[in-house]
């Protein structure tokens, strides 16, 4: 009986350990697995909580930089301290100053286009040392609605000049691609009209932009143009202008002395090159003009188009490393109305005749800091009245022409020197050998970098 | 009068032009992304609710990019312009903005996302000036390649998707939890990777790899430009390969659009090797989303690990 309960007892305890090691180890399983999705939970809660308090930290400084502020605001408005200033500060514009310079070499004493009325700015620059064009632009969002910029150029013709290049407000926010301009600003024609000479990849303006816009218009009225909303980029405008600079000139009997229209379209070919084509005209209306050193007067209309194409290419994908553009623009002016050549003595001749000129150049960026580029352009002047034969407007059988080499190297975005040789021929057998040194540097805010 | 007769009547051409134009209608969201990283972390978050452009790709600096026509294009029906911000667009961004940007992608406006105002920036300069060189007086602003910045920025880019189309909030919101899990283990994974990475010496070309190298504790022991944006000049590499000479570098960081003259130079005079990096999606062929990208730089980093 004993044996018998011992073998029992022997029997169930073996089973009950048997049975309590089964649940033991699965216990275990369920425990380790437990444990896992506790570590798993506790790492993933533990980069969460470092997120934010990461992002905790990001708040704080951003705090602590907005503290730092405050105090200067809220002096701001207690009488003159020093701190008061740096809180205007906060809302200043953003300044850039260009300065310029050059050095002109010329062969010939004189240099006339033959066959054109020509502005002041139009002709040659100065011999020697000159400073060209020291810009101080301002800059800013006036609110959230409004941008201001304006530009003050200190030009030495005759002593130094101020000149108000630009002065303009544009809009912002207006919705559908619509952009609107007010104030003076260099009108939205051709390619290289809207942009300051310092941009330029030459040390002078191509001829036409010298003889037909008198190197660019600037003039005061508004501007409003449309980009639609198409994956071929296309924009539309228009701008009603004063008609007082050049080629407009006096008052007139209208409001409005001149309008411009444009549009545009361009895009890409590829990941490595982009393209713009434009057309765009500029009319002025009874316009009173004197040219060529006051000795030429017009009164009459003008009408001019203008084709421009600009194409670029980055070989290796980076424009910064290498970069190829070309230029190509055309303008055919019509005059209609009454020259007079004071010097010449021809009297009022009626005269409606036109005009025209292209240019186009390519500029091969080769190394980061420097790049190498040609340009040629060429004038028609057209048929001459028979009554002003051996005015200025004669043209002597003569196209004028220029073709120009250059080489500059760029240091940073900020700064570049270049050199340009031209030979100019624009009256006959006056060839013209051009060497120019300039120097390009711009202070203060970053400029863009347009198409 | 003459002039205003001829001027009526180009405003009428005009006008006609307009209506006839056809407006086009989207379902979707439109995002004009500054960048490849950008563009693709836009991809991983909108889904199939957002129709993504990438104004630049791997080959290109983008701080010297121009104000292309079709970036004006593609501005004119963003809804959304997620850029880097800190002043690396600053060439051409604002003016995309100005001529053809809707009121809604200006800044202020919740269709302006720029990516560097919501991580920590580094290397915020106490006081810059131009002789410095291309520095940003808000700081480093090359930010997407320590992941962690990548979730902070998930996370206001998923608000901002919900704000433009609030019906498909719930999605936005689900896609960045779906990426937030996934990347803090791939992050979890990668750290666990690289550490024997920890402390080595490493040179670069631009100062374009701090966030990266502060993630990864890599020292940073010198910088191939003189100043950032001025490309090296001799000289300034003799000074570097002197201050390299003695220690125990690890290669040359660059990325596919950096010209690797200068880099070929210090590697040829010290025996570092040069280590091309994709640093943004589409930089190397296996590169093409953002896993990838630093599953490809890690790889990259951790296969030269001598």
């Amino acid at each position: 009986m004993s044996r018998l309960c011992r073998w029992a007892t022997a029997c169930m305890a073996v089973a009950l350990i048997t049975c309590s090691q089964t649940v033991f180890s699965a216990e275990n399983t369920d425990l380790t697995s437990l444990k896992n999705e506790i570590a798993e939970m506790r790492k993933l809660y533990e980069q969460k909580i470092m997120l934010l308090e990461q992002k905790v930290t990001t708040l704080q400084t951003q705090q602590d930089e907005i503290k730092n502020q405050a105090p200067a605001a809220q002096v701001a408005s207690a009488p003159a301290t020093s701190q008061r200033n740096i809180g205007s500060n906060d809302f200043n514009p953003s300044i850039g100053a260009i300065l310029q310079g050059k050095y002109n070499s010329f062969s010939k004493r004189n240099s006339e286009f033959s066959g054109f009325a020509v502005g002041e700015e139009g002709e040659r620059s100065s011999e020697g040392f000159t400073l060209d064009e020291t810009e101080i632009n301002l800059a800013a969002s006036i609110d959230d609605k409004f941008r201001g910029s304006s530009t003050i150029a200190l030009v030495q013709e005759d002593g130094t000049q101020v000149e108000l290049e630009e002065a303009y407000i544009e809009t912002l926010a207006l919705p559908f691609g619509v952009n609107a301009k007010a104030g003076r600003f260099f009108a939205s024609i051709g390619y290289l009209n809207e942009y300051h000479s310092h941009a330029d990849d030459f040390t002078d303006r191509p001829l036409p932009y010298r003889v037909f816009l008198n190197k660019q218009y600037n003039d005061d009225g508004i501007q409003a143009s449309w980009i639609a909303p198409t994956d071929l980029y296309t924009e539309l405008g228009f701008g009603l202008f004063r008609g007082s600079d050049f080629p407009g000139g006096g008052e007139g009997d209208s409001n409005i002395g001149a309008w411009t229209a444009f549009g545009r379209i361009g895009g890409d070919v590829g990941d490595n090159s982009a393209w713009r084509l434009g057309l765009s005209t500029l009319q002025v209306d009874d316009l009173e003009r004197s040219s060529n050193e006051d000795e030429l007067e017009f009164v009459g209309d003008n009408k001019m188009y203008i084709v421009d194409s600009r194409y670029i290419w980055a070989p290796t994908g980076n424009n910064r490393d290498k970069e190829l553009i070309l230029q190509a623009e055309y303008m055919r002016r019509d005059e209609d109305g009454v020259y007079d050549d004071l010097a010449a003595g021809s009297g009022p001749v009626s005269y409606d005749e036109d005009q025209s000129g292209w240019y186009a150049q390519g500029v091969y960026k080769f190394h980061p800091q420097w790049r190498l580029g040609a340009r040629y352009s060429q004038l028609n002047p057209g048929s001459v009245p028979s009554a002003l034969l051996g005015t200025a407007l004669d043209d002597q059988n003569h196209d004028p022409k220029s073709f120009s080499l250059m080489a500059d190297w760029t240091n940073s975005e900020f700064s570049r020197l270049r050199l340009q040789y031209n030979a100019e021929e624009l009256s006959d057998n006056n060839r013209d050998h051009q060497i120019t040194l300039q120097y390009i540097m711009s202070m203060g805010a970053h400029a863009a970098h347009p198409f | 009068m003459n002039i205003h007769k001829r001027f009526l009547l180009f405003l009428i051409k005009l006008l006609l032009l307009l209506v006839l134009l056809p407006s086009s209608a989207f379902a979707q969201l439109n995002i004009f992304a500054c960048a490849p990283e950008w563009g693709a972390l836009a991809k991983e978050i909108g889904g199939t609710q957002v129709s993504v452009y990438a104004a630049s790709n791997a080959a290109q600096d983008i701080h010297h990019l121009r104000a292309r026509p079709s970036f004006l294009a593609k501005m004119r029906k963003a809804d959304l312009v997620f850029c880097t911000g800190a002043s690396l667009e600053s060439g051409w961004l604002p003016v995309l903005l100005q001529k053809a940007g809707d009121p809604k992608v200006q800044p202020g406006n919740v269709g302006h996302l720029m990516a560097s105002d919501y991580v920590m920036r580094l290397e915020i300069p106490e006081a810059v000036d131009r002789s410095m060189g291309d520095v940003h007086s808000e700081g480093n602003p090359h930010i997407h390649l320590n992941p962690h910045n990548l979730i902070l920025i998930a996370d206001e880019l998923s608000k901002r998707l919900a704000k433009l189309l609030p019906q498909q909030a719930k999605l936005f919101n689900k896609n960045f939890e779906d990426f937030h899990t996934h990347w803090l283990s791939n992050i979890d994974r990668w750290e666990q990777q690289t550490l024997s990475l920890n402390n080595k010496n490493v040179v670069v070309y631009h100062s374009n790899w701090i966030y990266l190298l502060e993630w990864l504790k890599l020292n940073r022991i010198a910088t191939l430009e003189p100043v950032p944006g001025i490309p090296p000049r001799i000289s300034h590499l003799e000074t570097v390969l002197n201050s390299v000479q003695d220690l125990n570098i690890k290669g040359i960081l660059l990325t596919p659009y950096q010209q690797n003259k200068a880099a070929a130079w210090l590697s040829k005079h010290s025996d570092i090797p040069v280590i091309e990096l994709p640093y943004t999606v589409g930089g190397n062929e296996k590169a093409k989303d953002l896993e990838s990208l630093f599953e490809e730089t890690l790889r990259i980093l951790l296969g030269t690990d001598a």
